[in-house]
């Protein structure tokens, strides 16, 4: 428990280690570019945490993230590269408020429908990957990757065209859906909603899942299918399965995002909310609390980045740096063998004597 | 109603848009066919694209030189490449981690510099982009000259390109490398092929033709650049190399299919045709899963395909 615990330490400021070197390179080019650095990041700080209403947001933008990071993180681990949220979440979406808008149910009913329709959307958008990847050997990074493009187009479709609000003045969104389907907000004034209980509910369902016989099989297809084959699991299913598992997350991310936050369906609603997911599940290490920290700092960033963006001169894109800059980092630091190139210069040093 | 619309002025503008449209796919998959029989996936194109598109259209813009912003997005290309390079060959990184992750950079690094350099302004600056070189005599012929000899120089020279990567890596020695460290990258060792060197320059090249694909789009496509100039065409270009089972010539042909897609919808765009346009946006992107769907049974992937190679697990 005691070795534990220190492990988790250790991983913990090797990733604040990471980040500041990140932070450090973010800032050598944003002085490149003319700007200051020390700016830059204290209005980024400022914009995450200055005041009370800002760090709401922050947990705001928390709640998708870190729950499709969650479903990103069980392809990963399986070594399938589900690199689709986006899609998923839009198509998890639109099912859900396709429920709420024209099923006319009471929400007793209606509500749980429309999450479980999300779930459905998000899982067959990622199963359908999953499925060509086992009957056809289509590589699943691409194929989940076009599937983002189409669901895009899909939900442009959809809010240009058959669902866009009737009595709205021809913008390309659907109505509002009614009050009584919404998540409640925790107080009037910020948009903060009770999403961020489902976001640590699932959190918590993660930690034990991957303690499960299921848990356990996804960890082994990412170990090697003849692993799995052998303990008598069939792979194929099992691929199917797990990346139904990652889009159904997804698509529970997109339900939050549309039933917390923007009432009702409109075009660009993931804003890129796939390729962070990515991000914050390498950098939580595919460990259920790991992604709930890192969606924390990542959500802070984003948050703080767009202030940023309003108050200098600096472009948002510096954050989109970071994040690329962390995981190269990550990789490195896994990638390095450090013990081997102590014991090099040692040698070296001892040659020289 | 349809014999008004499929004219054969219809058919013609839309091969000769195809020609065109298919250009900023055939250049990056014939540069991924290098990369990826040498056994490396790299995903980060798209942002390779993008990287040569801002290098592309800022050297225009500041020298007023076409060729020396071609040249740029090479350079830049190539460079990009060195990162995938570095992640996956001499750090043996996992390569589809590689290329997200290159492909979020990349696009950052991109937009910033085009947004520090240009600033915000209320009209997007412009170059004059590449002219149309009609080939003399050719160009007259009914048809067939507006179909493939009306275009910009960079179109003739992607087309050209698809007999020179066939020739480089079918019959020379350099090419025979190429192959040799993706298929038997132990077998390549012990004949005194360095496995990585010839990775690196691999990915190189794939880096070099992609930022020149993206150049193409911001000065000799459009005359601008966008953040979203690229549109998905590194992830289709690294699809096409996979369905076209890493041959040029096949290349070619998947990337003629795109440009026909994609030409499809401006066509009937232009011509003011109420099929929504969101649908037909789809079709390249739902043609590149169905044709991934064919022919991924059948192709024979290269034997180390994203496998880091390593002298110590033999």
């Amino acid at each position: 428990m005691k070795n534990k615990l220190i492990k988790n330490l250790n991983q913990l400021l090797l990733a604040i280690g990471i980040i500041i070197l990140s932070l450090l390179v973010g800032a050598i080019i944003i002085s490149f570019s003319g700007n200051s650095p020390l700016e830059a990041y204290s209005t980024m700080f400022n914009g995450a945490f200055g005041s009370k209403q800002r760090f709401m947001e922050v947990l705001v933008r928390m709640i998708p993230l870190v729950i499709m990071a969650l479903g990103t993180s069980v392809a990963f681990k399986a070594k399938l590269w589900n690199i689709g949220g986006d899609g998923q979440f839009i198509v998890g979406s639109i099912l859900a408020v396709s429920v709420s808008l024209y099923s006319g149910l009471p929400p007793v009913i209606g509500v749980p429908l429309s999450i479980i329709a999300a779930m459905i959307g998000g899982a067959l958008w990622s199963g359908l990957a999953g499925l060509l990847r086992v009957k056809f050997n289509a590589p699943e990074v691409i194929t989940t990757l076009m599937l983002n493009y189409i669901a895009v187009y899909l939900l442009s479709f959809l809010v240009y065209g058959p669902m866009m609000d009737p009595l709205g003045s021809k913008m390309p969104q659907t109505a509002n859906i009614s009050t009584a389907y919404r998540l409640p907000l925790f107080e009037s004034g910020n948009r903060l909603h009770m999403g961020i209980f489902i976001a640590l509910f699932i959190v918590v369902i993660m930690v034990f899942f991957w303690k499960t016989t299921v848990g356990y099989k996804i960890d082994l297809l990412g170990q090697g299918e003849k692993v799995t084959t052998y303990s008598g699991v069939s792979v194929k299913k099992m691929i199917v399965f797990t990346m139904a598992i990652s889009g159904l997350l997804a698509g529970i991310a997109g339900w939050t995002e549309v039933f917390g936050v923007q009432y009702r369906l409109l075009e660009g609603i993931t804003s890129g909310y796939g390729s962070i997911a990515v991000v914050i599940a390498l950098m939580g290490g595919l460990n259920p609390i790991g992604i709930l920290i890192s969606g924390f700092f990542f959500s802070a960033l984003l948050v703080g980045g767009s202030t940023m963006q309003r108050m200098t001169e600096i472009p948002y894109s510096i954050v989109e740096i970071v994040q690329g800059l962390i995981i190269i980092f990550i990789i490195a630091r896994t990638a390095i063998n450090f013990k081997e190139i102590k014991n090099r210069i040692t040698r070296r040093l001892s040659n020289v004597k | 109603m349809l014999s008004n619309i499929f004219t054969v002025s219809f058919f013609v503008s839309l091969l000769a848009s195809t020609i065109r449209l298919a250009t900023p796919i055939l250049l990056p998959a014939l540069g991924q066919t290098f990369t990826q029989r040498a056994g490396i996936l790299n995903l980060s194109v798209e942002a390779t694209m993008t990287i040569g598109a801002v290098a592309g259209f800022a050297a225009t813009f500041f020298s007023g030189s076409l060729w020396l912003g071609i040249l740029s997005g090479m350079v830049f290309g190539m460079l990009y490449g060195l990162f995938m390079a570095i992640l996956s060959v001499t750090l043996r990184a996992n390569q589809v981690i590689a290329g997200i992750t290159l492909n979020i950079l990349g696009a950052g690094l991109a937009v910033f510099f085009y947004r520090v350099i240009f600033g915000i302004q209320s009209l997007p600056p412009q170059v004059e982009p590449f002219k149309m070189l009609k080939i003399p005599f050719l160009s007259d012929i009914p048809f067939i000259g507006v179909i493939f000899f009306q275009h910009n120089i960079i179109v003739y020279l992607a087309f050209i390109m698809v007999i020179v990567t066939w020739f480089i890596l079918e019959k020379t020695t350099f090419g025979l490398k190429i192959k040799a460290v993706g298929e038997n990258p132990k077998a390549a060792d012990s004949k005194g092929i360095s496995v990585n060197k010839y990775r690196y320059i691999a990915i190189l090249i794939g880096g070099i033709y992609a930022g020149a694909a993206g150049a193409f789009m911001s000065i000799g496509y459009l005359n601008i650049f966008t953040e979203s100039i690229i549109g998905g065409r590194g992830f289709i270009a690294v699809s096409v190399v996979i369905f076209a089972r890493f041959l040029p010539i096949r290349a070619m042909w998947g990337a003629l299919l795109f440009g026909v897609a994609s030409a499809l919808q401006l066509r009937l765009q232009a011509l003011g045709i109420d099929v929504a346009n969101q649908l037909m946006l789809m079709l390249p992107y739902a043609l590149t899963i169905i044709a991934l769907v064919l022919a991924s049974k059948k192709a024979e992937f290269p034997s180390a395909y994203t496998i880091p190679y390593s002298r110590k697990e033999r």
